[in-house]
């Protein structure tokens, strides 16, 4: 009983955070909790001595050529396929939004991509791909499937932006005498600004995500040099149960995440308005 | 202008949805003609691609339904209660949702390791339920709803369940059922935990199934595909209209 009375007088702000607990619980327990203990293995020699090497791990690890290798084409995946990704998806929202209505009938076909699960498509990709062996020479499978696997999240993000722009203010632009050349690159793209910035940084965030669709493609765990991204080299280090070099690349890409996501909500808060 | 966009646009998409076209058909034919020996070698012969079809389909369900609770109660206890850090927190699940699965299924994996779950349905269930994406997605929603009608509901009762059943599912409707699709399409696409986490066969997913098939009899790889997107296929025709209204994630601070 007496409980009872006292959680009658709880505040509405104290219920309120109650209501959090639940997603707080398990985030502690499966993510936040255990990313300690990764931490503290790579700060350590191993699993049985636990002797304290601070930073030798990481050392290491930034020395290992399969490391460097993975890091190089991590960073080449963002620095191409990301922007034809956001050009492409840009251009696709501009035409879905504003383009003839039998031209708005093609969005599922770039929609649908980003629910079908990779397993079913990449078997396809694979017959089309190993033709003369192309795979063997070229990451671009790889880019392809990820642009064909994004673009769906973009166009999402995009449309529902560009939708939300009031119609009065163009109409009260063209009363001023404006061209749709000028609506556009002086409305429609400032207003939309902070949603390219958001699709920008999940884009560079989900490049990240790509090892099952490169995984399932190569069908192996040690793909051709060029295809070898950071998550082949964790998931690699995984499967041999070696937690230092593990947790320590764990905690660099962490590092590198945390990074382009603050300075990508930085440079939002500071252009984006 | 607008005949040659309209020509552009209709290959565009025709060589977007070429993929998924390409693996229907093939699923059809043999050297060319068709023929349904894959389906019959999939369906009759393959056995251990029952359990694998319902694994996904309980795992999937599952984390669906237990997440959808979580999420909607702590978005909806993020848009009502004031307390210090409440904006860092949200950082805190903004930063975790971008965090590529490599680095999380390593603190996934000791948490699970430490419960003794490893190697249960469980190890693929209970970590997913917390994944922060529908958390981020519901709490940028919740913004835009009307406060007014939480603040009638409230005149009424004290309860914020009561509250949140009343008044505030009925107005993140579209958001729920654009959350549903996407968290749904995520745990069907998942690999590398039931990879990871699972040895049994048995426990398996369809997702591995089709990874390791090449060691099974038969044309089976194209029907198995097939098969597998069906029912995200579904979902999608069902919910793919919330989509634009549902997730508004453009401003994040």
């Amino acid at each position: 009983m007496k409980n009872r009375k006292t959680k009658k007088h709880l505040s509405w702000n104290a219920k309120c955070m109650l209501c959090l607990i639940p997603s707080l619980l398990g985030t502690a327990v499966f993510f936040a909790f255990p990313y300690l203990r990764v931490l503290y293995y790579s700060l350590i020699d191993n699993q049985f001595r636990r002797n304290f090497v601070w930073l030798d791990n990481y050392i290491e690890t930034l020395q290992n050529k399969y490391f460097l290798l993975a890091l190089k084409n991590s960073l080449l995946l963002i620095i191409i396929a990301v922007p034809v990704l956001i050009i492409l998806a840009l251009l696709v929202s501009l035409v879905l939004s504003y383009g003839i209505r039998w031209v708005r009938k093609t969005r599922f076909a770039f929609v649908l991509p980003m629910v079908i699960p990779t397993a079913s498509i990449v078997v396809i990709w694979r017959s089309v791909f190993n033709i003369g062996n192309f795979a063997e020479y070229s990451p671009l499978p790889i880019y392809f499937l990820f642009i064909w696997k994004n673009i769906g999240i973009c166009i999402v993000l995009l449309t529902a932006a560009l939708t939300s722009i009031e119609g009065n203010i163009y109409n009260a632009a063209k009363l001023d005498g404006a061209n749709s050349f000028t609506l556009h690159t002086k409305i429609t793209i400032p207003m939309i600004m902070p949603t390219v910035f958001f699709t920008v940084l999940l884009s560079i965030v989900n490049s990240f995500k790509i090892f099952k669709e490169s995984y399932l493609f190569y069908g192996t765990n040690y793909p051709p040099d060029h295809s070898y991204t950071l998550q082949y080299y964790m998931n690699n280090n995984f499967l041999k149960l070696d937690y230092q070099s593990l947790a320590s690349s764990a905690v660099l890409t962490s590092i590198l995440v945390f990074g382009i996501v603050m300075a990508g909500m930085a440079i939002q808060r500071r252009y984006g308005k | 202008m607008k005949k040659i966009i309209a020509v552009i646009f209709s290959l565009l998409a025709f060589i977007f949805i070429l993929p998924i076209a390409a693996t229907v058909f093939f699923s059809f034919t043999d050297e060319g003609s068709f023929t349904l020996q894959g389906y019959a070698d999939l369906l009759f012969d393959c056995f251990i691609f029952y359990p694998a079809f319902w694994n996904s389909v309980f795992y999937a369900a599952a984390i669906t339904l237990i997440q959808l609770p979580v999420i909607i109660l702590c978005a909806f206890g993020f848009s009502q209660s004031k307390f210090k850090g409440k904006s860092a927190l949200f950082v805190f699940y903004i930063v975790l949702m971008m965090m590529p699965l490599q680095v999380t299924i390593l603190p996934n994996y000791i948490g699970l390791r430490d419960m003794n779950l490893i190697n249960t349905p469980w190890s693929i269930v209970l970590p997913m339920i917390f994944s922060p994406f529908g958390v981020v997605v519901m709490n940028q929603y919740m913004k835009s709803i009307d406060g007014s009608l939480i603040e009638a509901a409230r005149l009424e009762t004290s309860s914020v369940f009561r509250v949140i059943i009343t008044s505030a599912i009925p107005q993140i409707r579209v958001c729920i059922f654009a959350v549903v699709l996407f968290v749904f399409a995520d745990c069907w696409n998942m690999l590398e935990q039931p990879m990871l986490f699972l040895k049994d066969e048995s426990l398996t997913t369809l997702s591995v199934f089709i990874a390791n098939s090449a060691q099974y009899t038969g044309a089976v790889l194209f029907p198995a595909a097939v098969i597998f997107l069906i029912p995200v296929l579904i979902l999608y025709l069902f919910f793919n209209e919330n989509l634009e209204k549902g997730l508004t994630l453009g401003e994040l601070s």
